[in-house]
């Protein structure tokens, strides 16, 4: 691709091939568990051509918004159009990473049929996009958010929160929502331990902000904003979680045909990892 | 956290990064244009059918009959139970197997072990059902 060899980089070559390899790196780190879960294999093979499709519209959402925060290029994106841009840009090589990745696994080869190819490419090409649009964040100490902590009204420091336990929630549950080990787990729960469940994630997401000692925690107890009281702020941030584990289920296809009182069941318990990333990811900011 | 040097901010797209965006935009397309004929043609439901293909073996006086198992709906079939009966005289020797995940089109080689000499019987190889996803 890179046949240009001018010595001065004068078109961005050098630059580009280090933003890419950067995209690739971040990709992998978060798309690898994935490509190693059989389940997600599956979902890609049987998946309606609509649903795959509805499928890769909807990851636009995420990688958008995290291509905001984070991205995968040594810039920030200054409007919506930028950020749209590298949008197209993330899932695509999100898309060609994966891909690749099956390849290698023999996973795809020339005899898989066209859907099912498809299909595996466009469910393990998400937590490959999503991967990408954290690369920057992942593998650079510089973040663009840094410098702006302060200073933040009420409103923008809640929605940090809301982003970065949504971020931690996917970064841990996203791997965990297409297993098996959901329902194996939710079917042996009953609402006695279903309560159990639900304040022991409370009780791990409070420790971990508030109580473990972690860098950030003095920070967290003085900051300011709508969630800011610790208690508040557990629960808020495991509704939070909750909502993504629903959202996660839905995407992996693992909610078709169940009664709601299953599908609150195997919600709460992906909510527990949810609500522990959500708790890392609020520290992280 | 030490303060760290922020992202520069964007200047103009260079001509590298405009070619990135071009195969990226073109990959897309390919993706959805690819998924939208799918949608267009319509998936037939799951058809697994099972036909005993290849040489029988004979090895430590077993003998190892494949068979292939091929999908030929569009839809996967989940859980597929193929069956090998071998009839002789009155004797019936029943086998039976399970495959997890057969999506449309999809082939699967199969063994049946024996104790006997199905060329000496009947046998016939059938799928008894299958699970739909």
């Amino acid at each position: 691709m890179a046949g240009s060899t001018a010595t001065a980089d004068s078109q961005g070559w050098r630059a580009e091939l280090a933003d890419v390899g950067r995209a690739v790196a971040g990709g992998m780190l978060f798309g690898v568990p994935l490509l190693y879960t059989m389940e997600v294999w599956w979902i890609g093979s049987f998946s309606e051509p609509l649903r795959t499709l509805a499928a890769l519209a909807l990851s636009f959402i995420p990688v958008y918004l995290l291509v905001r925060i984070s991205g995968f290029r040594n810039e920030s994106d200054e409007g919506v159009l930028d950020g749209i841009m590298d949008t197209v840009e993330t899932v695509a090589l999100g898309i060609a990473t994966a891909a690749v990745m099956l390849v290698v696994l023999r996973e795809l080869s020339a005899t898989t049929p066209p859907a099912e190819a498809l299909g595996k490419i466009v469910y393990e090409a998400t937590p490959f996009s999503i991967g990408i649009a954290l690369a920057q964040a992942f593998l650079r100490k510089g973040r663009g958010g840094d410098g702006e902590a302060k200073g933040r009204g009420d409103l923008e420091a809640t929605m940090a929160d809301v982003g970065a336990t949504l971020v931690g929630a996917m970064f841990v549950a996203f791997n965990i929502a297409p297993t098996d080990e959901i329902p194996m787990l939710s079917a042996v729960m009953g609402p006695y331990w279903l309560l159990v469940v639900m304040a022991a994630s409370l009780v791990i997401s409070y420790v971990v902000v508030f109580e473990a000692g972690f860098s950030n925690e003095e920070q967290r107890h003085s900051q300011t904003g709508v969630l800011q009281h610790p208690i508040t702020e557990t629960v808020a941030s495991y509704l939070i979680a909750l909502l993504a584990a629903l959202a996660m289920l839905w995407f992996f296809q693992r909610l078709g045909g169940l009664p709601w009182d299953a599908t609150l069941e195997q919600v709460v318990v992906l909510g527990l990892p949810a609500a522990v990333g959500g708790a890392a990811g609020r520290l992280a900011i | 956290m030490t303060p760290t040097k922020s992202k520069r901010s964007r200047r103009e797209r260079t001509s590298a990064e405009w070619v990135t965006f071009g195969i990226s935009l073109f990959v897309l397309a390919v993706v959805v244009a690819l998924i939208g004929v799918q949608a267009l043609a319509g998936e037939d439901p799951p058809a697994p059918v099972v036909r005993r293909e290849g040489e029988i073996r004979r090895e430590n006086g077993k003998w190892f009959v494949p068979v292939t198992l091929k999908n030929h709906g569009d839809a996967t079939a989940e859980n597929v139970q193929v069956t090998a009966s071998l009839t002789k005289g009155d004797d019936v020797v029943e086998a039976d197997q399970s495959v997890d995940f057969l999506s449309g089109g999809e082939t699967e080689e199969l063994e049946f072990v024996f104790d006997e000499d199905p060329e000496e019987g009947e046998l016939e190889v059938r799928v008894a059902g299958y699970q739909l996803p």
